[in-house]
């Protein structure tokens, strides 16, 4: 066993720490831009162009694409420190959409897709969720009928979060009804500015943007289809193994605030609060340790199952412990926002408080992945 | 970063499963009701393997592993809920190894690792606002020597001990003596307790002991007393992750043969549930054990993580071998099922070395506030 990275990957995450600090203007900016809720403003894809001009969106990948072909290790490091500084973490891009073409893509999407994706000049937005299908995902309806030619799409999508600055759709679209349900959906990568669609606000209790995407007869060009027709479900589960990760640096640098604003308000010697910071502490570094292991697991080119599940439940339960703590210790400053002289922190967790609601939710709720570790980790039989 | 274990781990592993498959299955019922509480014959056994010297020099008979070597056979033990004085003799012989002078570990630590010699600590006061009777504690001095008088509890099988490490309260501080408990002026009684696991009432009366019986430096004892705790809170943490580690295989091989309403009841979204909610506490427990076995084992600072490992090990004791207990249902209450023991086995680890709220109170020092 050894916990430690080795001197070269130390040596890479300096760089990269160098680096935020370096662009520590760019960096304020961008997450202004995002906290703000609206997602990826100027600044925002002014930081992810330099990052991605580094390689280092994609480290992983073969050159060719834009990648430095490094091991995974560096995608983690990398992941770890971009969410230390900057809000955002990864792309969809790099994450999900750009190793399912790499692998099943046509060659044209391929020489379209990856380079762009690797140097951060392009986005998707993650086109799963319909009202009827949100855990249920193969309950997906909105149709694409094979006309020939082109594909005819209609139906709409809902909580797809980046659909308004991404420039792109990773749709999964029903090309036949099937028994079971999962055997007849396919994946499209569909440009947003393709006439028929329309997006419209939604706006969620973290006062951040996602939206409702409506397809009304939309012609989908046959190139835009991603490997073979009704296979769009495996390509889905796919690309949730290959973003398994989750990182918690966020969280201890958000912890480390809440540690340092006790000490200053005098409140240090509260014998609750010290059982309360020592527990999320202990919480949190059980965490890393979770991300570790699976770090470590993808490294060896293991698929990390029950143990991603675990790590996904175990950060967004945690990170809702600690914004929790952090406003009891507020008190009844904690309700304060933003602007006013008596919010706390800026008022920054009661935003997050609000905000972190939807880790709960995204890619897998809480209630979902115990039911993976249930079947996959632990093999119980499915109800 | 590598959580794979090395080859000699893996084979120490290994023949630490297939010794107590065979010889400590079912020993803990066996040994529960008898007086002494734990097996000789397999205790020397279990010394023979070399595993009370797993963390010892080779000079003493030895084999050098680290302590992560210790941790994952403690593992092993906590899963069959191995009896005896295991924990207290390791961490008493490394007080001895790290203070002790040459002639002390001359003459003990060969005889522990071997098997034939059993220590504990024995250093916890009695609480005088619970104490009935006014309680003695003296140490006297009559010709350079001391007399030892006062009363100390929990300590581990000190019914069967064959030497204390005897913490005596001087003017500016602690002083360690190591007691003979053959020594007339010893009693011990062994508690019956919720865990069956032999905590003892040990009282000296007149006690004579001389200059060489201290172990370290006279009134410096507290820092090696603290080395103790520390260590044997992560030994604990490890033979508590054994035990969840059997409480939520247990429960899950029940979850799958046990039939209500005509399924498999871990086929239940509310039993699932709660198997993975043991499973995920069973493996936070093990990697902040591990973690903090690994810093040891590189000689780095551990404090923070060793406390981190036992408080949540101790509350995960409580909450797992619940769950367990509820997902037995009638099954887990019987006495004939193994489930009970782990329950009750929990709550002695839990507050052995410190429960969960002492160990964040350390957590919160190492924080700095």
């Amino acid at each position: 066993m050894d916990l430690n990275f080795t001197p070269e990957e130390e040596k890479f995450r300096k760089e990269v720490r160098d680096f935020f600090i370096q662009e520590e203007k760019i960096v304020a900016e961008a997450n202004k831009e995002w906290d703000s809720g609206l997602g990826y403003g100027p600044n925002c894809w002014k930081i992810l162009k330099k990052i991605g001009s580094k390689g280092w969106l994609c480290p992983t990948w073969p050159k060719e694409y834009g990648g430095l072909e490094l091991s995974y290790m560096y995608r983690f490091i990398m992941m770890e420190e971009m969410q230390y500084f900057l809000n955002i973490y990864s792309t969809v891009g790099a994450g999900m959409a750009g190793p399912v073409i790499m692998k099943h893509g046509s060659e044209e999407q391929k020489k379209e897709f990856l380079i762009p994706i690797a140097r951060g000049e392009i986005e998707f937005a993650l086109g799963y969720t319909e009202p009827q299908a949100g855990s249920d995902l193969a309950a997906l309806a909105i149709k694409a009928e094979d006309k020939g030619d082109y594909f005819l799409m209609n139906g709409s999508k809902i909580f797809n979060t980046r659909a308004h600055y991404a420039q792109y759709h990773w749709l999964g679209a029903r090309t036949a009804v099937t028994k079971p349900k999962y055997k007849g959906i396919s994946l499209f990568v569909v440009d947003l500015k393709t006439p028929g669609i329309t997006i419209r606000p939604i706006w969620t209790v973290g006062a951040t943007r996602t939206n409702e995407v409506f397809y009304d007869n939309v012609q989908v060009p046959k190139k835009a289809l991603v490997g073979e027709v009704n296979r769009g479900f495996y390509y889905i589960l796919e690309a949730l193994d290959y973003e398994r990760i989750s990182t918690v640096t966020g969280l201890q640098r958000d912890f480390q605030e809440i540690v340092e604003y006790v000490k200053r308000i005098g409140k240090g010697r509260d014998p609750i609060i010290r059982q309360k910071l020592a527990n999320l502490a202990i919480e949190i570094n059980s965490a890393k340790l979770f991300a570790l292991r699976v770090a470590w697991m993808l490294n060896k080119r293991q698929v990390p199952n029950y143990e991603a599940a675990m790590l996904k439940m175990l950060v967004s339960e945690t990170e809702q412990r600690l914004v929790n703590t952090a406003m009891q210790i507020f008190g009844p400053y904690g309700q304060i926002q933003e602007g006013s002289s008596w919010a706390q922190l800026n008022g920054k967790f009661e935003r997050i408080y609000r905000d972190s609601l939807e880790s709960l939710i995204t890619r897998g709720t809480s209630e979902i992945m115990r039911n993976v570790i249930a079947g996959r980790g632990l093999g119980l039989p499915r109800g | 970063m590598d959580f794979d274990l090395t080859e000699t781990q893996n084979i120490l592993l290994n023949s630490a499963k297939s010794f107590l498959a065979k010889e400590a299955k079912d020993l803990f019922r066996e040994v529960e009701k008898t007086d002494e509480g734990y097996s000789k014959e397999i205790w020397q056994k279990m010394a023979e393997l070399g595993w009370l010297g797993v963390v010892f020099p080779e000079e003493y008979g030895g084999i050098e592993g680290s302590f992560l070597d210790l941790v994952l056979i403690l593992e092993e033990m906590g899963k069959v809920l191995f009896p005896g004085p295991f924990i207290p003799a390791v961490i008493s012989g490394l007080a001895i190894l790290d203070h002790g002078t040459g002639s002390q570990k001359d003459d003990l630590l060969p005889k522990l690792i071997e098997g034939k010699l059993l220590l504990s600590p024995a250093h916890i006061k009695p609480n005088p606002a619970i104490a009935e009777m006014k309680l003695e504690d003296e140490v006297g001095v009559e010709d350079g020597n001391f007399l030892l008088s006062g009363t100390r509890l929990f300590v581990p099988f000190g019914h069967v001990t064959d030497m204390f490490i005897y913490g005596a309260d001087m003017e500016k501080g602690t002083t360690l003596f190591l007691v003979d408990a053959k020594n007339s002026g010893v009693t011990s009684v062994a508690l019956d307790s919720i865990g069956a696991d032999k905590p003892c009432e040990v009282k000296l009366e007149g006690v004579k002991v001389q200059e060489s019986d201290i172990l370290g430096t006279i009134e410096k004892g507290d820092e090696i007393v603290s080395k103790m705790e520390e260590r044997g809170a992560l030994a604990e943490s490890a033979f508590m992750l054994g035990m969840l580690e059997q409480v939520l295989k247990l429960s899950v091989e029940y979850a799958k043969e046990r039939e209500q309403f005509e399924r498999k009841i871990g086929s239940f979204q509310a039993i699932q549930h709660h198997c993975t909610n043991m499973a995920t506490d069973v493996d936070q427990v093990k990697f902040l054990t591990y973690e903090a076995a690994w810093k040891l084992s590189q000689n780095l600072p551990a404090k923070k993580e060793i406390s981190m490992a036992k408080a949540w090990a101790s509350d995960a004791s409580r909450r797992v071998s619940l769950l367990g207990v509820k997902i037995h249902g009638g099954t887990g209450v019987s006495e004939e099922h193994d489930m009970q023991l782990y329950f009750r086995r929990a709550k002695a680890c839990e507050v052995a070395f410190g429960d969960g709220d002492f160990h964040r109170e350390i957590v919160a020092q190492e924080l700095g506030l």
